[in-house]
């Protein structure tokens, strides 16, 4: 391949994201701005924002706590299993088994598993046979135990495997010839390993922060009535009855991209810095 | 900077599209005026039913009784099993916002209430369309259940389908004494903690519940209006909501949240969590007391003050591509056969939409013949001082009055 | 000239170690003695134990036929949930997903690769835009780039099928273009070269070399993509306009009422085993770097 239809394939490469990014976002933007009525004239305004300014810090607590918690979560149980995953024996193997399972479980189904799990009459419940008075409350509980583990379990097996996969294509090769050149273990996990992982890692990380952050179906199922993170408020504002709440559901998802948006800035700020990206 | 810049010339794309001219309130009405007509278009027709398949025994009988029935008159028959009706309104609104006026994907959607209310206002419906169907006839024109939909006239955008009646049922081995008026359901509640509760709305269940407790504590659904204003909702409403925050440290999890849905509430039930469930299709309760789901001392409760009742819908969008098709399917689900079926227990136990009096001796005696279900009564008992539906302009108002001073307000 | 490239050298020597991960040589600061590897295996058994638990209520559910609160155990055992299952056109359901899986797939790992070896060769145009623009889908929630680009397709007439692996391609391109690229980066292009000198043609550069030697990498990358399509429910609903009726979908509606505890069951096992054969598949024989080259 050369630089000539190389470039032409680039671009096309990036068409269907082009579309996404245009109809996704140019017409949810447009949509919270009250352009794209589904009935009456379309006008210019800011009443979707002003609409739901009120709950939007709870929200956005509520959305940013659970992200923080959910992704520091992933990546350290991700990360660990990762490099066990790496070192390679048995267990690896069977650890590759189940992440790998794990990762093809759909978030929604992954949200029942967990209810069925962790629930009041769960079998965790049922297995220690605690009443449901005496069980903790952790899924619909104050401190969104069950989605936060949701999301942490899915996405840790998503950190793992993709860590895993950019470890092994190059920390063997590094790993043989620090050590040849003499530096012990520790100083091999310092200078090899965290270096050769740090942007998967911090890539994973971001996505998993971004993804817990957009997506409604685990935080509704298994978290409580109120306060609503983000995606809940918006997904509840699309289904409603009036059809004036839809510019509203707009505005609350333009405030999520927003979000995503710096985070996925920050992400590329530190990746840029890593030598190994480059 | 190149994404906000396609962006950007996204937006300007859009703006030079036409938006569907909404502003007339002129409904889409069908092109046909003879039933041949339509007979002679459906032919070869595949029609995509969007319905909602958390319910097993429906999808059992669309599949297996009424897609033969209409394949019979040579239209297929495609269920697309949905977790929500409105996934399907979304569809088709998004049709509709596009501007594609006459090939929809969507061709036939089970509905009723906020749903079909949503799509009226939008004019998404295909209307003044039943008249064509031969087995209307079998249909009462004066039943109030079947002309309105939650207080939105039905003007031929729908056929009736199925009755329901807004059902409590109780555990009878633990709920020894049961409540017989929702004052009195409040008042168990409150003397057995941590027993009872209720879907938060705005799910559909929990929603119809609010209204239940509004009636009770207005002294009857013949005190609140029926047209929704603003003074009713300021003068009605306090009430409601300070009996509903008053028995809230009394429900399951001392109030502190609640079941996101009916199907939540329902598997706490299943669980022995509460002692009550409360289900606008009371038709799953008998299936779901014979596999063991539920107790098998599940008892309807009945209600001194009556329940609401209600009726779903096949409704045509208005861009649907295989309409004719979706005509003959209706056509089909209203014949006797069908309805029979249908109201089996076995079957899927659904309550009939037949007028009793329009028919001949025989078909009669082909219902009367059906079996009873040991856990549902029959509709005529069921629907005893039943309750008029709110207009559907009173469910978005109550349902976001309950999540500000319900939830938030704690 | 004639040249077998067969014996162009694997990329590492190392020794074998006893297991890899797709055609990795393995076994980096992992000889651990003593303690150090007891340790480890018991860490090692904690994350088993954390990735398989949520899955041990589906298995269970699944061979339920029953199974009242509070009871430790199905208070009665059965395959029902099976053919529960069948009845609701599971069958038909995974065919379709599976289709729709490997398509996006297929799609989406050569323009992944293309964009990645763009970006690290610096042949792509505005590299830094064309970075933001091909991850940017991954910034926008499933359910907003569902309803906002189904107007935009819809305009198009774009025909649901196609408008449908178009965004799961968009969704998956992110995935395949990060695996791939870092995999370039690492890419050492000294073994094209050689062949290249040695007179071997583009085409088979590429075909016996090239990815040869990236194999790992677009075996995972395709895995993702596979999962995009594969564990998808918003998109397939909205865009898909109901034509495609995907696992997800069935199994969401089943979901959505009371009692269907045991065909979800049945239904989310099922979906969990096709990614776990295709991955051992990837992970075996000829999938490694060594046995392709």
């Amino acid at each position: 391949m050369t630089p000539g239809p190389a470039r032409f394939l680039v671009l096309v490469a990036a068409i269907p994201a082009a579309i996404v990014v245009v109809g996704g976002l140019g017409f949810t933007v447009a949509q919270s701005l009250g352009l794209l009525p589904l009935v009456g004239p379309a006008r210019l305004s800011v009443d979707a924002y002003t609409g739901v300014a009120s709950e939007l810090p709870s929200s956005i607590a509520v959305s940013v706590g659970i992200a923080v918690a959910s992704t520091t979560l992933a990546v350290l149980v991700g990360g660990t299993a990762a490099v066990l995953i790496v070192a390679g024996g048995r267990l690896a193997r069977v650890l590759i088994g189940l992440g790998a399972a794990t990762v093809t479980v759909p978030h929604l189904i992954g949200a029942a598993a967990i209810g069925l799990l962790l629930a009041d009459s769960g079998l965790l419940a049922r297995t220690f046979q605690v009443p449901p008075t005496d069980w903790p409350s952790l899924v619909g509980g104050p401190w969104w135990v069950a989605v936060i583990l949701e999301y942490a379990w899915k996405e840790a097996a998503f950190v793992a495997l993709v860590v895993a996969g950019t470890l092994t294509t190059r920390v063997a090769r590094f790993d043989e010839t620090a050590a040849v050149l003499g530096a012990n273990r520790a100083t091999r996990l310092r200078l090899v390993l965290l270096p050769l992982a740090a942007p998967s890692v911090i890539l994973t990380g971001a996505i998993t922060f971004i993804y817990t952050l957009g997506s409604y179906e685990v935080a509704w199922l298994l978290g409580r009535t109120y306060p609503e993170p983000l995606s809940v408020m918006a997904v509840r504002l699309y289904g409603e009855v009036s059809l004036t709440t839809r510019p509203e559901a707009a505005a609350v998802a333009v405030v999520i991209v927003t979000l995503s948006t710096l985070v996925a800035a920050a992400a590329f700020t530190l990746l840029r810095r890593s030598a190994v990206w480059r | 900077m190149g994404a906000i810049a396609l962006a950007v010339a996204g937006l300007l794309t859009l703006n030079a599209c036409t938006t569907p001219d909404s502003s007339s309130d002129t409904s889409t009405l069908a092109t046909y005026t003879e039933w041949n007509e339509v007979l002679a278009d459906a032919d070869g027709q595949t029609v995509d039913l969007w319905m909602w398949g958390g319910d097993e025994q429906g999808n059992a009988y669309v599949d297996n009784v009424l897609t033969p029935a209409a394949a019979e008159r040579g239209v297929t028959l495609n269920r697309v099993p949905i977790a929500d009706t409105g996934e399907a309104l979304n569809r088709m609104l998004s049709e509709v916002q596009a501007g594609r006026t006459d090939d929809g994907s969507v061709d036939l959607v089970w509905v009723n209430g906020d749903n079909f209310r949503t799509g009226r206002e939008a004019n998404a419906w295909l209307c003044e369309w039943t008249s064509l169907l031969p087995n209307m006839e079998l249909v009462s024109s004066a039943d109030p259940l079947l002309t309105e939909d939650f207080g939105t006239p039905v003007n031929g955008c729908e056929a009736p389908w199925n009755k329901a009646q807004f059902t409590f049922a109780y555990n009878s081995d633990v709920v020894t004494d049961p409540p017989t008026t929702v004052a009195g359901l409040l008042e168990w509640a409150e003397d057995h903690p941590g027993r009872f509760t209720y879907p938060a709305p705005p799910d559909f269940t929990g929603s119809a519940f609010l209204r239940h407790v509004l009636y009770s504590v207005s002294g009857g659904y013949e005190n609140v209006p029926a047209e929704y204003t603003e003074a009713d909702f300021v003068d009605l409403t306090p009430e409601l909501y300070d009996t509903l925050a008053g028995v809230a440290p009394f429900l399951w999890r001392g109030g502190d949240t609640y079941p996101a849905d009916s199907d939540q509430l329902n598997s706490l039930y299943a669980d022995g969590q509460v002692d009550f469930t409360m289900t606008y299709g009371p038709a799953t309760l008998t299936q779901l007391v014979e596999d063991g789901t539920y107790p098998a001392a599940t008892k309807v409760l009945s209600l001194e003050d009556g329940t609401l009742g209600n009726a779903s819908f096949l409704a045509i969008p208005a861009n649907a591509a295989d309409a004719a098709g979706a005509m003959v399917v209706t056509d089909t689900a209203l014949s006797v056969e069908q309805q029979v079926a249908k109201a089996d227990p076995a079957t899927w136990g659904q309550f009939t939409v037949v007028d009793y009096d329009k028919l001949s001796e025989n078909d009669l005696s082909a219902f009367k013949a059906l079996p009873e279900s040991p856990v549902v009564p029959s509709f005529d008992v069921l629907s005893t001082d039943a309750n008029p539906e709110l207009a559907a302009e009173w469910v978005p108002a109550l349902d976001e009055g309950w999540r500000t001073s319900i939830p938030a307000g704690r | 000239m004639s040249v077998s490239l067969r014996s162009v050298p694997p990329p590492a020597s190392a020794p074998r170690s006893p297991v890899r991960l797709q055609g990795d040589p393995g076994r980096p600061l992992t000889t651990s003695r003593g303690m150090s590897r007891m340790a480890r295996q018991g860490l090692a058994l904690l994350l088993i134990v954390w990735f398989a638990l949520p899955l041990v209520p589906l298995v269970l559910w699944g061979l339920a036929e029953q199974w009242s609160f509070p009871a430790r155990l199905p208070t009665e055992w059965g395959l029902g949930g099976v053919s529960s299952a069948l009845a609701a056109g599971g069958a038909e359901a995974f065919a379709r997903s599976l289709t729709l899986g490997l398509t996006v797939a297929t799609i989406a790992t050569p323009l992944g690769a293309v964009a990645a070896r763009g970006l690290v060769n610096g042949w792509a145009p505005m590299p830094r835009t064309l970075t933001a623009l091909l991850f940017s889908p991954l910034l926008i929630p499933a359910f907003v780039a569902a309803l906002g680009t189904n107007i935009l397709l819809l305009r198009a007439h774009v025909p649901p099928v196609m408008g449908l692996v178009l965004v799961l391609v968009a969704m998956a391109v992110p995935y395949t273009a990060f695996v791939l690229r870092t995999a370039y980066a690492a890419h050492d292009v000294g073994y094209e070269e050689e062949a290249r000198t040695l007179g071997a043609s583009r085409r088979r550069v590429l075909w016996q070399v090239h990815i040869p030697l990236l194999t790992p990498a677009l075996a995972r990358a395709a895995f993702l993509a596979f999962l995009v399509g594969w564990s998808d429910y918003i998109v397939t609903v909205f865009v898909g306009g109901g034509q495609v009726v995907t696992l997800p979908l069935v199994t969401a509606s089943a979901a959505s009422g009371v009692g269907n505890d045991a065909v979800v069951a049945v239904l989310s096992l099922a979906a969990i085993l096709p990614p776990v054969v295709l991955l051992a598949v990837l992970a075996n024989s000829r999938w490694r770097t060594e046995g392709a080259v």
